[in-house]
């Protein structure tokens, strides 16, 4: 117990220690903002894997641990469709899961926004034009909000997902 | 190693119409097998003593317009890997049966139905001759590795539906998960059949990622596809990238400088520090033990932040090219780093004792998730999870590539192949991580940091259509494997891909076996296999 205590108190306060992200990214399309407001207190989250390489799903992991720590913004991610407010999608949607993608649309209640992650989910990126690849995710189902970058940064996810809800990261900018 | 003499000796005496293929570039023996003959010889390889043999790779290509017809080829890897040996089987005109070796060696059941849904090529005798890679939907007669399938092809829909594997009797329910799992996590299926708790059968349905990398290759000609090779599974992209460089490498005969090897090895090492760093604390969360777990999410972040300023990719992402590297570190760099990851060492450690003086965490993982050593080899297992089962294999002291000629690496082995075992051989990685990567740059090199291809008139030359070269390197999850093909023009004429979770994958079937359900996603985690990297 000790040890932990001490190991804690040692360590003291990471959130917020990491490098700005660059501000390069367009910003969020006033519609997807509107649709958006009645999350701006929570966000649930769904993550759709339709194909990716799994680095935007390293990414999305990261948003959740102490350095980013995406829950203080509301941000959460649930285990099943039915509990989100948003899909974030990622990967070029292969023929395999062309289906479960849809399935997980319908799944998840209205209102609802989909969020494109990296270059896959919004051009298909280096897998364009493969036979086993049935992309992008907008032709499938409609895109709200997309997030470029192979794969974006933490930082930058998280920007953009605080940018949808009208929140700052206030911790950041006095930190680091 | 057993044997002082060479596997091609014994092999021509025992087997004398085997023809051996002269090779002048890459470091394997290779025999043209004759088709009926194949099971004979790889039912030697497999079973005599001396060879401690291992079905590394085993890859099929479609060789028109070369040559009419399409070929096999295995590769064995004997005495861990120290010797590779290669048979290959060739096929003629329009001929598409070749005999099965899987009621031989259990390791190449996968592979062979891989090879019937991707060339149409059918294994006789295989048990189970049900789809791997393209599902249902995917409609009769779809071969996309086939030369003839054109790559942008746009594919038709079809009904069909894919049959389990079932256990019937009393008490016995069958329990679905995936494709799309709860956490952050790619897709898969999941089968389990259960009696009360424990499982008796899970049954693996991989594959929804397929994204036809291995077809995408070969629109690209050898010196353009890194890129590709570094998406092949996201948090690998050193270890894919490299194992592809190196194939060219070999092919194009370009020689990699020496402080281009080192840099590649250090590049390696950080990489398998930050994903040895995300297990260990995803391990701890899966038993519901947090606190390890934001530590490491800490000390990850970290490193991928030092990534990122290294080499201005938190994945590391573009830094290997086709001749080298690309990034180059100064002076600054090489006291800086050693310094940061002594102080994530100690900083670890001391979480380390934290983990260990958990007796509850400890009592989930022991005994949890046992893979016995016996079905580990059987399935040809590797990487840590070998590693965790007592196979003792890493190619980094094996077979040495980059710069690990020069390291002394320790590898680290456990014999109870259970969940406590694989965590125990990542924590032990992190700490040889950190020592090879101080002393990587302790002894750094100066000079060039890549081959220039083209400068020198005697070096690089562009193969010949029809040469091919393989490459192995030890990445953070185990062995990766590329076998390249040129084609006319500096083209790739085939580029098969071997993550090392397409074996590990379905040891983890036997693994969960006797385990309850709600220990899955801890056993899973502690295999940690890519599903983008396996299902291509
Ligand atoms: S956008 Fe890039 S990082 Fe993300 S899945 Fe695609 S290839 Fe991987």
């Amino acid at each position: 117990m000790f040890r932990i205590i001490k190991k804690s108190l040692k360590t003291g306060v990471v959130t917020g220690r990491y490098p700005q992200s660059a501000a390069l990214q367009e910003s969020i399309d006033p519609a997807a903002a509107e649709k958006a407001k009645p999350f701006r207190q929570s966000l649930v989250i769904r993550e759709v894997d339709t194909g990716s390489c799994n680095a935007c799903e390293m990414e999305m992991n990261a948003l959740m641990n102490p350095v980013y720590d995406a829950e203080r913004f509301g941000i959460r991610i649930a285990a099943s469709p039915r509990h989100a407010d948003a899909l974030v999608v990622t990967g070029p949607v292969t023929v395999n899961m062309e289906r479960a993608l849809k399935d997980a649309y319908k799944q998840t209640p209205d209102p609802k926004i989909v969020i494109a992650l990296g270059d896959c989910a919004i051009t298909c990126g280096l897998f364009k034009g493969s036979y086993a690849v049935t992309g992008p995710v907008d032709r499938h189902v409609p895109v709200d909000v997309r997030i470029p970058g192979c794969p974006p940064r933490p930082a930058e996810i998280l920007k953009a997902l605080t940018e949808l809800c009208g929140k700052h990261d206030r911790r950041q900018a006095a930190g680091s | 190693m057993a044997d002082t003499e060479s596997a091609d000796d014994v092999l021509k005496a025992e087997f004398p119409p085997l023809v051996q293929i002269e090779r002048t570039r890459g470091d394997f023996i290779q025999f043209l097998v004759q088709k009926e003959l194949l099971p004979a010889v790889v039912q030697y390889l497999h079973t005599h003593p001396r060879w401690h043999s291992r079905l590394a790779l085993l890859w099929a290509v479609d060789d028109r317009p070369m040559r009419e017809g399409a070929s096999l080829h295995y590769l064995f890897a004997l005495d861990n890997a120290r010797q590779w040996v290669v048979l290959s089987v060739e096929l003629e005109g329009a001929d598409r049966l070749f005999p099965s070796i899987t009621p031989h060696l259990h390791a190449a059941q996968w592979y062979e139905r891989e090879i019937r849904d991707m060339f149409g090529l059918i294994p006789i005798g295989h048990p189970d001759l049900r789809r791997l890679v393209r599902h249902e939907q995917w409609p009769k007669g779809t071969h996309p590795l086939q030369k003839r399938f054109p790559w942008n092809k746009v594919i038709g829909r079809q009904q069909g539906e894919y049959s389990f594997l079932h256990i019937e009797g009393e008490g016995v329910f069958e329990v679905p998960v995936g494709p799309i799992h709860a956490g952050i996590i790619e897709p898969g299926h999941f089968r389990f059949s259960v009696a009360g708790e424990p499982i008796m059968q899970l049954e693996l349905r991989h594959f929804w990622k397929h994204r036809g990398v291995e077809k995408l290759f070969e629109q690209r000609i050898l010196t353009d596809a890194v890129p590709l090779a570094e998406r092949v599974s996201g948090d690998t992209t050193v270890g894919h990238s490299l194992a592809y460089c190196q194939a060219v490498e070999t092919l194009t005969g370009l020689e990699v400088p020496r402080r281009g090897r080192f840099l590649r090895s250090l590049f390696l090492e950080l990489e398998r520090l930050h994903n040895h760093l995300g297990d260990v604390g995803a391990i701890c969360n899966d038993t519901a033990y947090s606190l390890p777990h934001a530590h490491c999410g800490r000390l990850k972040e970290q490193v991928m932040q030092l990534n990122d300023r290294l080499s201005g990719s938190r994945f590391l992402r573009g830094v290997n090219r086709v001749g080298g590297v690309t990034v180059d570190l100064t002076p600054d760099c090489m006291t800086e780093i050693p310094k940061e990851l002594g102080r994530l060492d100690e900083d670890f450690s001391e979480l380390e004792s934290i983990i260990a003086a958990n007796s509850s965490l400890i009592d989930r993982l022991e005994t949890t998730g046992v893979l016995t050593a016996r079905t580990a080899r059987d399935h040809a297992v590797v990487g840590v999870v070998g590693r965790a089962s007592g196979l003792d294999y890493d190619l980094r002291r094996d077979r040495p590539f980059a710069a690990y000629g020069e390291l002394a690496v320790k590898v680290a082995t456990y014999h109870y192949g259970d969940v406590r075992a694989r965590m125990r051989v990542r924590v032990d990685e992190i700490h040889e991580s950190i020592r090879l990567i101080k002393r990587l740059c302790a002894t750094m090199p100066a000079g060039p940091i890549a081959a220039e291809p083209g400068l020198d008139s005697k070096g690089p030359k562009t193969p010949k259509a029809g040469e091919w070269a393989l490459s192995a390197v030890e990445g953070w999850r185990g062995e990766i494997l590329y076998m390249v093909m040129a084609g006319e023009n500096e083209t790739i004429h085939r580029c098969k891909v071997r993550d090392p979770s397409f074996v590990n994958w379905p040891a983890i079937q036997w693994a969960v076996v006797g385990n309850i359900i709600p220990d899955f996603p801890l056993i899973n985690k502690s295999f940690n296999l890519s599903y983008a990297g396996n299902d291509l």
